[in-house]
């Protein structure tokens, strides 16, 4: 089972690295937004496979606060380029 | 115990299917509109089904109630990050792809 979930989790990183191209190239801002954010579900899954191949446990609660860390950083980046400033949004 | 294993072996498969349909959705489609559909399915159905899936492996136990809060956040932070970045992008007016556009790259 180790072995399963070492493999599940290699294949999950390597989709992340391949989501990082939409990152590095999107033609517009909201799409390297949309990278990063999926970028970080895929880092957030692989820590948590990563718990269960070494059974560290404390691992799981770095991988709460890297979901609610991706949470807020894609609303606030996105809220920021409608709004064009920090101003509330009519 | 054996029958555990290939429970949470069967969900971590179909998750790690989502999530490569979601790579290649965010990959190939046209515009942004259209990549932030699979985006969201692959971040809600392919990570909910590995969590799920390691919940069915570990058992009962205090980890599977922070698992269960991964996901419940999950199902909920994947469908507002996804509605905020496509209204930041109708906002900003991104022009939408039809049926004789090229595709952006």
């Amino acid at each position: 089972m180790h072995n399963y979930l070492l493999a599940v989790a290699i294949i999950i990183a390597l989709n992340a690295f391949i989501c990082l191209y939409r990152a590095v190239r999107g033609p517009t801002i909201q799409d390297r937004v949309l990278g990063v954010n999926i970028v970080g579900t895929k880092t957030l899954i692989t820590i948590v496979l990563i718990t269960y191949i070494f059974s560290e446990v404390h691992f799981l609660d770095i991988a709460m606060v890297y979901a609610l860390l991706n949470f807020v950083v894609t609303v606030a980046v996105s809220r920021y380029l409608e709004t064009e400033g920090w101003r509330e949004a009519g | 115990m054996m029958a555990r294993d290939i429970i949470a072996g069967i969900l971590c498969a179909v998750g790690t299917f989502f999530f490569i349909l979601g790579t290649t959705g965010l990959l190939r489609l046209p515009d942004v509109f259209s990549r932030l559909h699979p985006s969201t399915k692959c971040d809600t159905l392919g990570g909910c089904s590995v969590l799920i899936g390691l919940m069915v492996h570990s058992g009962f136990s205090f980890d599977t109630l922070k698992l269960l809060l991964i996901v419940a956040f999950l199902l909920v932070s994947s469908a507002t990050c996804g509605h905020a970045i496509g209204r930041s992008a109708f906002v900003k007016g991104i022009p939408i792809w039809k049926k004789g556009l090229e595709r952006e790259e």
